[in-house]
């Protein structure tokens, strides 16, 4: 709260250089450790309001077609980081066969938030309460990032470091969220706990199962990242009943109440995906 | 307010103090910036603006510790403004701020009321023979209870527009308030400027629910800064402002006592009540828990009571009235201990308080108000017969009902109106209250129409122009229509005595003569005239009428039916039965809509709104990331009802609503949850965390 | 910068800094004052406008970024009080202070457009991401539920 000039003296942003490129090449070239990417705003802009960030420069990638786009290739989805969130809520391929982003995408926000924040940038914001990045944790997303001088691939593991920290460099951008294909009739359940409705989740739960051949549970809240909770998984995996996947999974939440409501939500997730 | 817009606007921002109890040992100011047109500290204010003016109730001793407009060489609280920046726009006048170099020495915190050393309010009331009643007592029951501070949330944040005209020493400010009476008292105080130099106009306001009645400090900045700089100056507040800077609500704590014969007669009542007050007095900080204080007895014939009511410093922002006031608190320590009276005699809680309630009326309560009617026991029957038969939950939730009655003070003081015959024949009234979304024009102009036996349309209401309305008090403590409504109704029919006067005197006969009909029409022996042609015939007709009575008390009985989920401590509220007797209604849809808000914030307050402090006495529910709202999505379903016991006190009969359902709701709510921990009693908000450590507790038990 | 923006179907075109916010160009450069500015961190929703027929958040967006786009504020919506939504506000007392409806009614208009028959949890959730302090919301819903009776969905 101490800050220097006074404690909230801030509503309106600091000044900030603005460009807009509308190729990704020239974005790669402008964004740096002082120029940050300005994409759907819906977390970056109250933090600019609040001058907890003042980047000199901000590179706003709305313009840039070739980054928004949701496609089936082969049997992955690939999702551009400029893809709208709303985009991912209503898309039939994504309902149809990777449901569980249909049903953390429902809990972002609120439909004025999902029209505007994107996928790329929930993701690369990394709040820890937020949705898209335990669901792609979930998945088994990979994660492709851009630099001017070249590209490399990261899973959620390495992506996801700290709260609101990621492994992307300053010059560093996320492209593209690649998500491998399940199992055929693979089901899912995503389950949130809020103080009210649309509020930041305090604790959460994505759990997606193919008895005998995939199974995941990620939890949101129950540390610093998406977690997978991997005994869980494996009971999960081999048939154990939603009550016992839950307990196992709730153990990384520490105890008391934490545990408690981790719990409920994992076990109500898994009844979801039919455990 | 912020859609005010004037030539050569200047805008204002504040320097805030990030400690909440500090030396302040150096200020520097930038010289330059961007747009800087003045940075003004306490230093530039002496002889200008001196600290606000306290109001202190009744018979309570009160500090002399008021808040400064600019902190001088100590800040008192975290968000305490130091320094005021005047820039050609926010923006620029946010960037100037972060120039603004202050060194603070920390000096020690004082978080807990319990802890402080500094008493800045006391009062005491006493009737009939307390001791003697405890003494007699088969029981005594006691307990603590408390609500924590909470925040008035308007959608609509503060502010203010100053405007100087040098030529005429008029200051004209434009105030998010909720009534230009107190801003123009408190103004003019600490201006030390006469009243006829300042015009204050409220326009349209976007919610305050007691948060927007004193003066905000920054408000008399800017008009100190629009003087000065011969430009107009305004403040916008924004959202972290008004968190850390709006005074709060609630902040008590009491401990309370209550003898009980086996039978279950409540002989008497002993209670210390210790309040949050915050770091200084505001205007109104003393108010509410006097007001706490003097309800003590609730709704029940109590004959002995005594109370003793503390308001401690803390180095936190200072509390004020915020929609309840001080009711709220009293219901819910009275409603508690009763629930609880109830519990240890193996009583129904609606039975014992059947058997307590007051019946005959004039009421004295031993306290020293006089309740002027109502009908308690309707209240409580009415709200039993709409809750119905107790919900059964399945066994994952406990399930849990309570019921809760309220009395509270409404009115007082005076209002007054203006009402005027226009050209066309239609009625102008000025009204001296300040609607900010109760709807008053609606009210009132049913009001005067009735008596002008015109439609509705044909009246106008006019408020909240200092150089216009007529003098009043203010709205708050729910006194509009009881207060405001009476003035227009008097005015109205001292309007219609004006005008069958004026017709009288056209035709030359006595005015009794005359007959108002519907329509507005006066006729006599075959003659007949319009209000319009009255006015065209005798332009300029008006009549004034002040309305004073002392306080009126509304009353009701809420019943509340929750269930706690066992896994998670989730409190759902499956529903809200309001039975409020507010005296006459005069509009019941807008009647109802004042309920309902009531309800929601009352709901909100048992479900997930608390203002918290840290250790560092730093506020971390400054913004809506942490303080938060309830939705629709939150809402259960709320039954409500009217009972209507009118006051003797005034012409409508009529008392308060604006303030029940936030009184009420708690109470109920407070007690549907301790029913369904068997007994365990929680303060609010029942977060899940605080039900599911409860319910552990019980078990390992 | 220059912006170029169309709203409710008039051309604008200004200069302004890039660190100016939509609500405050919209209010302030524009004198459309009908969108209220509640919170600045995008939760109450008070300024909700449309962009491309979906509601956002006017404070989250910088005025530069509507360049060359259309967008619709309260004042496109109108004061016919014969419009189903308008109506039903007023007669089902949904606004006291008035401060957050126009908030409210850019975000339904969408909501009304896409969603036939909605349930009252499909409308309350829907309602959810506006606050209200003053109503408590239960004549929000109610005359939501008469609007959507009225509105056929594009």
């Amino acid at each position: 709260m101490a800050g220097d000039g006074g404690v909230g003296a801030a509503v309106k942003p600091a000044a900030f250089e603005y460009s807009v490129p509308d190729t990704l090449e020239e974005a790669l070239e402008l964004i740096g450790a002082e120029s940050r990417p300005l994409a759907g705003g819906q977390s970056l802009v109250p933090l600019l309001n609040f001058r907890l960030a003042r980047p000199a420069r901000l590179v706003d990638v709305n313009r840039i077609p070739e980054l928004a786009y949701l496609r089936k290739d082969g049997a992955a989805l690939r999702i551009g980081a400029l893809t709208r969130q709303v985009a991912l809520e209503r898309s039939p391929l994504v309902a149809a066969e990777w449901p569980l982003l249909r049903e953390a995408t429902r809990n972002v926000g609120h439909a004025q938030i999902r029209s505007r924040g994107t996928v790329g940038g929930s993701v690369a914001h990394a709040d820890p309460t937020a949705e898209l990045p335990v669901a792609f944790t979930a998945l088994d997303a990979r994660f492709h990032l851009r630099s001017s001088s070249g590209a490399r691939t990261l899973g959620s593991e390495e992506l996801f470091r700290w709260p609101y920290t990621t492994a992307l460099a300053p010059d560093e951008m996320l492209v593209e969220i690649e998500v491998p294909p399940l199992p055929q009739g693979a089901r899912a359940g995503f389950v949130e706990h809020a103080r009210t409705h649309g509020d930041f989740a305090v604790a959460g739960a994505a759990v997606v199962l193919a008895p005998g051949r995939y199974a995941a549970v990620a939890l949101l809240g129950a540390g610093p990242k998406p977690l997978r909770a991997e005994q869980a998984e494996s009971a999960l995996l081999e048939g154990a009943p939603a009550r016992e996947v839950a307990a196992l999974a709730a153990e990384l939440a520490g105890g008391g109440y934490p545990r408690a409501l981790m719990a409920d939500l994992v076990r109500r997730a898994a009844e979801e995906a039919g455990a | 307010m912020d859609d005010i817009e004037l030539p050569g606007l200047a805008h204002l921002a504040f320097v805030r103090s990030p400690e909440a109890h500090a030396r302040v040992t150096a200020l520097k100011v930038p010289k330059d910036a961007p747009g800087l047109i003045a940075v003004l500290t306490s230093r530039d204010l002496e002889g200008l603006a001196r600290a606000l003016p306290i109001q202190a109730p009744d018979g309570a001793e009160a500090a002399d510790e008021p808040h400064p407009v600019l902190a001088g060489e100590v800040v008192r609280y975290a968000g305490e403004p130091v320094a005021a920046v005047v820039a050609e726009s926010r923006a620029l006048a946010e960037d100037a701020a972060e120039l603004v170099e202050v060194d603070y020495e920390p000096l020690e915190l004082v978080i807990d009321p319990a802890l402080s050393q500094c008493r800045l309010v006391r009062w005491r009331g006493e009737g009939g023979d307390v001791e003697g009643a405890f003494a007699a007592a088969d029981e005594v029951v006691s307990g603590r209870y408390a609500m924590p501070r909470l925040a008035a949330v308007p959608m609509e944040t503060r502010g203010a527009v100053a405007s100087y005209s040098a030529d005429d020493d008029l200051l004209t400010i434009w105030c998010s308030a909720q009534d230009t009476h107190r801003q123009h008292k408190q103004l003019a105080a600490v201006l030390g400027r006469a009243a006829e130099s300042i015009r204050v106009v409220i326009p349209d306001v976007g919610g305050a629910f007691g948060s927007k009645g004193s003066l905000a400090p920054e408000a008399a900045v800017a008009a100190v800064a629009a003087m000065n700089l011969g430009r107009p100056v305004k403040w916008t507040e924004d959202r972290f402002e008004n968190f850390v800077g709006a005074y709060q609500g609630r902040g008590v704590q009491a401990d309370v006592e209550l003898a009980l014969t086996s039978g279950g007669r409540m002989l008497a009542l002993r209670a210390h009540i210790v309040a949050d007050l915050g770091a200084y007095l505001l205007p109104t900080t003393a108010i509410p828990p006097h007001t706490t204080g003097m309800l003590m007895t609730g709704c029940y014939d109590i004959p002995a009571a005594r109370v003793e009511v503390v308001g401690m410093r803390t180095n936190k922002v200072p509390t004020g009235p915020y929609r309840g006031a001080g009711r709220p608190e009293a219901a819910y320590f009275v409603e508690s201990v009763v629930d609880d009276g109830a519990r240890r005699l193996g009583m129904e809680p609606v039975e014992l308080r059947r058997r307590n309630l007051v019946s005959r009326f004039p009421h004295p309560s031993p306290l020293g108000w006089t309740y002027d009617s109502g009908d308690y026991r309707r209240c409580l029957d009415l709200a039993v017969e709409l809750a119905g038969p107790q919900p059964q939950p399945n066994g994952e939730w406990l399930a849990g009902r309570g019921v809760a009655m309220y009395v509270e003070r409404a009115g007082g003081q005076f209002e007054s109106a203006r009402a005027s015959l226009e050209s066309g024949g239609s009625v102008s009234i000025a009204s001296s209250t300040s609607p900010h979304g109760q709807g008053h024009d609606t009210t009132f102009a049913q009001i005067a129409a009735e008596r002008l036996q015109v439609e509705p349309d044909r009246v106008k209401l006019s408020f909240s122009d200092s150089a216009v309305s007529p003098a009043g008090i203010g709205t708050f403590a729910s006194r509009s229509v009881a207060m405001g409504g009476s003035a227009v109704a008097l005015a109205a029919e001292a309007l219609v005595d004006r005008c069958r006067r004026a017709a009288a005197e056209l035709w030359s006969l006595a005015p009794e003569e005359l007959s108002w009909d519907a329509g507005g029409v006066l006729s006599a022996s075959g003659r007949s005239l319009s209000l319009g042609e009255l006015a065209a015939a005798a332009p300029g007709l008006e009549a004034e009428a002040r309305f004073e009575s002392d306080l009126v008390f509304s009353s009701g009985a809420y019943h509340a039916d929750v269930e706690i989920e066992r896994a998670t401590g989730q409190l759902s509220i499956k529903r809200v039965v309001a039975v409020d007797d507010a005296g006459t209604i005069v509009n019941p849809l807008l009647a109802e809509g004042q309920v309902l808000g009531g309800t929601a914030q009352g709901l909100g307050q048992c479900l997930v709104e608390e203002v918290i402090y840290n250790e560092e006495a730093q506020p971390t529910t400054a913004s809506f990331a942490h303080y938060s709202l309830l939705t629709a999505a939150e809402m259960p379903p709320i039954a409500t009802a009217f009972v209507e016991s009118p006051t003797p006190l005034n012409p409508l009969g009529a008392k308060g609503i604006g303030e029940g359902g936030a009184i009420g709701t708690p109470a109920a709510v407070g007690n549907a949850v301790a029913d369904a921990l068997g007994g365990r009693r929680l303060d609010p908000p029942y977060t899940e965390e605080k039900l599911w450590l409860a319910m552990e507790e019980s078990v390992q038990r | 910068m220059r912006v170029a923006v169309e709203i409710n179907g008039e051309h604008h075109e200004r200069e302004v800094e890039p660190r100016t916010l939509l609500s405050d160009f919209i209010r302030h450069e524009l004198g459309l004052t009908g969108t209220k500015v509640g919170c600045e961190h995008g939760v109450c929703g008070a300024c909700t406008v449309q962009l491309g027929g979906e509601p956002v958040r006017s404070c989250l967006m910088l005025a530069v970024q509507a360049n060359n786009l259309s967008l619709r504020t309260i004042e496109g919506l109108g004061d016919d009080p014969e419009h189903p939504l308008l109506r039903a506000f007023h007669e089902h007392h949904a606004l006291q202070c008035g401060f957050c409806t126009a908030g409210f009614l850019m975000s339904l208009e969408p909501f009304l457009r896409d969603n036939a028959e909605p349930g009252e949890e499909e409308i309350r959730e829907a309602l959810a991401g506006n606050l209200c302090r003053c109503t408590g919301y239960l004549g929000i819903v109610e005359a939501v539920k008469q609007a959507a009776g009225e509105i056929k969905p594009a």
